[in-house]
């Protein structure tokens, strides 16, 4: 397992880089201009008193546009995955809580958002459990990240990488 | 991993606050535009009032043995009982599809119409709840109402439904008393507001709009708020 890691390491680093750059990028993207959509998908989850939740709702598209470029193109690499890893387990817990209390709603997570109807009730539940899944996939992305930040095509390289290279 | 742990010196310190910098500004600025753009929308919607004819006076009575519901034209022989709440948007989405509908079927004395106003979407709900009843003692409930889902912002308890705007909204289509503005800066329809929320449960109302035609639930078959089939389920009553 470790020989595999240190060969492959470049490379798994470039694919976590781009699965989670492109999802946070796209989901930002589908959500930044619609800013009351997006507000309001925050509200819904009632977590957040209604007016800090819609500045939450307008501030996250951007945020994960900016995570989202930045890994992609591989710059500062460890610090985008410390905080991508956090803003998942902020998701995970959120859509835990309100599984937990009964609340129907679209994760507006790509856009849209809000209240369910009760009679879709099992596929909304069916849809948090894939969500929860999804996000713990993508916190593993940013955990590799942060031991292994630096791959193929990155805009930074690590001190060591450079070394190597300025020897040849 | 000895490859990967280590990258700390002055120059990276530079690049990871310059970068720090740049996300902060991206997301600042992407907070600016869309509060903005929200804002603007929401203060253009008043241009929807710019012609607005009030129409005629209607008065309003309160039917104490239906959770105080607002009743237009008692007597006729059909009652329909509305249930909205005046931020629900599915409640605006009824009102541009059925409204001119109902507004018909009371100015011609075809139908006694009650409105329950719910309140269960926040604190504009029963702000704008209790102006609707101020409405309701000047005999403008109907036009106040509609002109209430016409400015409806996208975005439920973002401050648009202020007291300042929803009097805003009345001198806009022509309710201009002083009367009107005292009753919605003081509130003076919240005991009522809460009648009406409170009697949701008595009429088994979990959602808005809800309407009951002759005291039957409304059920209706198509996804949208087909004109025909409303027409058909009142005519049958």
């Amino acid at each position: 397992m470790k020989n595999f890691n240190e060969k492959f390491q470049p490379i798994i680093t470039l694919l976590a880089r781009l699965v989670l750059g492109a999802v946070l990028l796209v989901a930002g993207g589908l959500k930044a201009f619609v800013p009351a959509e997006a507000a309001s998908a925050v509200a819904a989850y009632k977590i957040l008193p209604t007016q800090v939740a819609h500045i939450v709702g307008y501030a996250l598209p951007w945020l994960e546009i900016a995570i989202g470029t930045l890994l992609i193109i591989g710059l500062s690499v460890r610090m985008m995955s410390l905080i991508s890893g956090a803003i998942m387990v902020v998701f995970i817990a959120a859509i835990i809580s309100v599984w937990a209390r009964g609340i129907l709603i679209d994760c507006g997570c790509f856009g849209g958002g809000g209240v369910i109807d009760p009679s879709q009730a099992a596929k909304a539940h069916r849809a948090y459990a894939i969500e929860i899944a999804r996000d713990l996939g993508l916190g593993l992305c940013a955990l590799y990240l942060y031991f292994f930040p630096y791959g193929l095509f990155s805009l930074e390289k690590s001190q060591s990488v450079k070394k190597e290279s300025e020897n040849v | 991993m000895s490859k990967q742990a280590r990258s700390g010196s002055g120059g990276d310190n530079f690049t990871r606050w310059l970068v720090i910098g740049m996300v902060a500004l991206v997301v600042v600025t992407g907070v600016a535009f869309s509060m903005m753009s929200s804002s603007t929308k929401a203060n253009e919607s008043f241009k929807a009032l710019d012609d607005y004819t009030l129409g005629a006076p209607i008065s309003t009575t309160l039917d104490s043995g239906a959770g105080s519901g607002l009743v237009l034209n008692p007597g006729a022989p059909v009652r329909i009982d509305i249930w909205e709440d005046p931020q629900c948007p599915v409640c605006e989405t009824f009102e541009s599809s059925l409204g001119r509908y109902v507004e018909t079927m009371i100015r011609s004395q075809r139908a006694t119409v009650v409105y329950h106003i719910a309140s269960f979407l926040g604190p504009e709900s029963i702000r704008t709840a209790n102006a609707m009843m101020c409405a309701a003692d000047e005999s403008q409930y109907l036009d106040f109402h509609k002109s209430v889902y016409m400015v409806q912002p996208a975005l439920e308890n973002s401050g648009f439904y202020s007291n300042e705007n929803l009097i805003k909204i009345g001198e806009k289509i022509g309710i201009k008393s002083e009367k009107f503005k005292e009753c919605v800066a003081s509130g003076a329809k919240l005991e009522l507001v809460k009648t009406h929320a409170d009697s949701m449960a008595a009429y088994n109302v979990r959602g808005t709009p809800t309407v009951f035609i002759n005291g039957k639930l409304w059920e209706r078959m198509s996804n949208s708020f087909d004109e025909n089939e409303f027409r058909l389920a009142v005519e049958a009553g």
